[in-house]
């Protein structure tokens, strides 16, 4: 499995102050497939999601022991370049948070962040992202409005394209649907189920039909555990832990 | 029947009707109160017109908005300001070119750079630097400024333009840094990570996402900041020469120029009250006046257009399309630009300028093969610059203040009349009329802000009126503080015949700290939750008895610091007091509301520009008038921490 895992954490342990909110977490992120990490509130899941591109920084006080190994090389060491291993993990918030441009400057904001100046190729790497996040039809006759008078959904779907923009290789995804009615929620998933043929995709949700929806890999947590990680079906239909079948047949949580 | 005690047995028709009435008279006073802030401004206007309308009537409108010499007093006296308004602007601008870069930078660094401690230290030194008085400002303007501008540039006087732009500069970047700084800090968080999350530097996200998304704040706080300038007084009239001439050539910054609010601080004192000489003192008024009005409305037109943009509904068309807004950048960045290069073959010998040109050559060509990380090094370099340019200003004036003024403090200093026009004994009325004056004027300014406030939370929901004293207040917050000390002298020294007196500083110095008092009361009251109030009102309770016992007790903290900082902003003003209250040597303290005073400021502005070889007690008047004000700003600000904390839990 190891030439196809893309991400492997080792023995990972975070700390909020005094809170030990991720303990002893060890688990492989398989390449191009849709892995989901779910669990009940303030089980950590979203901590670990921020660890991979390490998002904790902008966090005071938290502090990390173990490793994150990317690229044959480990992202919490001391020498990493923060920017650019976040060019190749882009993350996906769980409230659109699209800036107050245009739907262009949005989207064109990635590639000249990172040296594109060229307009044909900006122009080009934007409609290609816009269609890649099948939101490009809504949109192309608009592209100069606002970014903020979009609906919640396309700003959440405009925000993926922001990220594929900069063509990263794994995509984090904090709970994107949560902040969107179910006809939205319904395209982002098929929308994930698409992007998988090309890139690797992390996906916090605390949704579980949705997890067996959309993933082909489901990690467990509790209270800063992994307690269980495997093949989604497996995972749902024969859990070999007690803990994830009372979560998962709705015991508690 | 009754098995409970009952606690009242239904109130009687008659005490609910008298509790009505006194709910109603309640409301009536605290309307009056508000009010009285448009009654103040109206006022204002009202007796600037009626006194500046004769030189209008007399020399004619365009003649005297663009007449091209100011001489009062010459045989045949000439009443043309056009020079006065030029300087006001020149100096004004001058000041943006220097508080602007640097208190922007400031800015950023405070609210994004900086560690949690080091901010702890830079936030209350900006508010130290906005607490020192104008007069002291001038005063350390022309004793260590305008000597090093005159060495420099090898120039017979350091008085001069130059000197005061970098004056007023300094007296600004509190404020821009301030407003900035809170726009730069509500910019949403996820912003900031949804820009890092795609692998943008720092700098990236800071350069096109936050400062972009915060730009009409900042905008905002430099109209303030601009508003501000033009119209301080004392630190102006004491280092920029007062000529009233246009330098020749025009953009000549080592030359004297004269400012409105020079103009009338220098002649208001000396004018024949009638005389023509005397309306056009006022005619001056009102130019400053209107200047000052248009400049602070259109800050509080962007703060508010700010909020109402961030709560208005998604699909709303911007104010300014994304096209029109980066053509406008790129026009004032140009203009700018052209402007510096000016300014830098102007004030610098040349091979300094061709050098500065040069490193500006350089970036423009070099930038594209910089790495980002290269410039994003150089640009946290310039941004830390500037925070600490601003703190070492702090340091340097403070420093020459306390060395210089330590020796002459003495106990004889501190409780004895002064003695050969101020040069020796000390300075005891001049402390005890501060006091005086200060006293007085939060005991009229307090009842009325805090009433006012009241009335604009608690009893009212927003409409035409509320409207309306909201107006007024930000009208009287931006008016000038010596158009206060001209409509003093107008309307209670003059028109109502009380003389040059204690009440009349008092009653001056309540009016201008007035529009303080109601703002900070009025925040305070705000923070306190509704459900708070509902929760009271639930009971039974009737307005008035939810307002003293819910709402205030915690509201307090918010509403003494206001008064604090009202109380240092009072200790430290001259302009307003000047015509109205003072004199300058009494060797006995007031015994009656109706007779003049000492004070501190005032004492050191002609310690410093009229009475020679008093060196060192002018540094001595100095440095008990900083200790004082920033003593009552220290107070002030740690209160206002310590209750956030508490409320923070």
């Amino acid at each position: 499995m190891s030439e196809h895992t893309i991400i492997s954490t080792n023995n990972l342990n975070l700390w909020y102050q005094e809170k030990h909110a991720l303990q002893s977490v060890s688990m492989k992120i398989p390449k191009k497939h849709v892995t989901a990490l779910i669990g009940p509130s303030g089980c950590g899941k979203s901590t670990l999601l921020r660890c991979f591109n390490r998002m904790n920084d902008l966090v005071d006080h938290v502090k990390i022991t173990g490793e994150i190994v990317f690229d044959d090389e480990n992202i919490h060491a001391p020498g990493t370049d923060v920017v650019t291993l976040r060019k190749k993990i882009g993350m996906v918030f769980q409230k659109p948070n699209p800036f107050p441009k245009s739907i262009y400057e949005n989207v064109a904001y990635g590639p000249r962040v990172h040296g594109i100046r060229d307009t044909a190729e900006l122009d080009k790497i934007v409609e290609r992202s816009l269609r890649h996040a099948a939101i490009w039809d809504e949109v192309k006759d608009r592209m100069n409005d606002s970014a903020l008078g979009l609906s919640g959904g396309q700003q959440q779907r405009l925000c993926i394209a922001r990220t594929l923009a900069v063509e990263p290789e794994v995509i984090l995804m904090d709970e994107p649907c949560s902040a969107l009615d179910p006809i939205a929620t319904a395209k982002i998933e098929n929308l994930i189920d698409m992007l998988k043929a090309d890139y690797t995709v992390i996906i916090v949700t605390h949704n579980m039909q949705q997890a067996a929806r959309v993933s082909d890999y489901t990690g467990f947590m509790y209270l800063g555990k992994l307690i269980e990680c495997g093949i989604t079906a497996q995972i749902f239909e024969h859990p070999k832990e007690e803990l994830t079948e009372n979560y998962i047949t709705g015991r508690f949580g | 029947m009754n098995f409970l005690p009952s606690i009242t047995t239904g109130t009687s028709s008659g005490t609910a009707r008298s509790s009505l009435f006194k709910e109603r008279s309640i409301k009536t006073v605290f309307f009056c109160t508000a009010f009285f802030a448009v009654i103040v401004i109206s006022f204002i206007l009202l007796f600037l017109l009626r006194d500046g309308y004769p030189i209008l009537n007399q020399v004619g409108i365009v003649d005297f908005l663009l007449g091209s010499a100011w001489a009062p007093t010459a045989v045949e006296p000439l009443y043309g300001i056009f020079p006065l308004i030029f300087g006001t602007i020149a100096v004004t601008i001058g000041a943006m070119c220097f508080a602007v870069p640097l208190s922007i930078g400031c800015a950023i660094y405070i609210s994004e750079l900086a560690s949690p401690r080091i901010k702890s230290i830079l936030k209350p030194a900006t508010e130290l630097l906005a607490g020192i008085p104008s007069v002291v400002y001038g005063f350390f303007g022309l004793v260590v400024l305008t000597n090093f501008i005159r060495t420099t540039f090898d120039i017979p006087t350091g008085e001069t333009w130059l000197a005061g732009s970098v004056l007023l500069g300094i007296m600004a970047l509190p404020t821009i840094i301030s407003v900035s700084e809170d726009a730069i800090s509500s910019v949403p968080c996820e912003y900031r990570e949804g820009s890092l999350a795609i692998g943008a530097t720092r700098w990236q996200t800071i350069s096109k996402v936050i400062v972009p998304s915060a730009l009409s704040g900042i905008a905002a706080a430099t109209i303030l900041g601009i508003g501000r300038a033009i119209g301080e007084t004392m630190a102006v009239l004491m280092v920029t020469g007062n000529a009233a001439i246009i330098p020749d050539p025009i953009w000549n910054v080592l030359s004297p120029v004269r400012t409105l609010t020079g103009t009338l601080g220098i002649e208001m004192g000396e004018v024949a009250v009638g005389s023509d000489h005397y309306h056009a003192l006022f005619g001056v008024a009102v130019v400053l006046l209107v200047i000052t009005l248009i400049v602070n409305t259109s800050a509080v037109i962007i703060l508010s257009r700010l909020r109402e943009g961030k709560t208005s509904t998604p699909g709303k068309k911007p104010f300014l399309t994304t096209a029109t807004k980066n053509a406008l950048l790129k026009g004032c960045t140009y203009l700018v630009l052209a402007g510096v290069v000016l300014l830098l073959f102007i004030s610098l010998p040349w091979w300094a300028a061709g050098l500065v040109l040069a490193a500006g050559a350089a970036w423009y060509f070099g930038k594209d093969r910089l790495t980002r990380n290269h410039v994003e090094k150089i640009a946290f370099v310039l941004i830390g610059a500037a925070a600490v340019i601003v703190i070492a200003i702090l340091a340097i004036l403070l420093e020459d203040i306390v060395v210089h003024g330590l020796p002459a403090i003495s106990w004889e200093f501190l409780t004895q009349p002064p003695r050969d026009l101020g040069r020796a004994g000390g300075i005891f009325p001049a402390i005890v009329g501060t006091l005086y004056l200060v006293t007085g004027a939060i005991a009229i300014a307090l009842p009325l802000g805090v009433g006012a406030a009241i009335y604009l939370v608690e009893y009212t929901r927003e409409g035409r009126i509320t409207r309306l004293i909201r107006t007024g207040v930000d009208l009287l917050n931006g008016t000038p503080s010596i158009v206060f000390g001209l409509f003093a002298f107008s309307f209670i020294v003059i028109y109502l015949n009380i003389g040059v007196s204690l009440i009349a500083g008092q009653i001056t110095l309540a009016l201008m700290v007035l529009p303080t008092v109601i703002r900070t009361t009025e925040e305070s009251l705000k923070s306190i939750s509704l459900s708070l109030r509902e929760g009271s009102l639930a009971l039974g309770a009737t307005k008035w008895q939810t307002i003293r016992n819910v709402v205030l007790p915690p509201a307090l903290p918010g509403i003494l610091t206001g008064a604090i900082l009202s109380i240092g902003r009072a200790a430290g003003e001259t302009a307003p007091i000047m015509f109205t209250a003072v004199v300058f040597s009494s060797r006995f303290l007031p015994t009656s509301l109706f007779q003049p005073v000492m004070a501190l400021p005032y004492h050191l502005y002609i310690l410093a520009t009229n009475v020679p070889n008093s060196s060192v007690n002018r540094y001595g008047t100095a440095l008990v008038l900083v200790v004082m004000v920033v003593g009552f700003y220290s107070v002030a600000i740690l209160l206002r921490n310590h209750f956030q904390k508490k409320a923070r839990g």
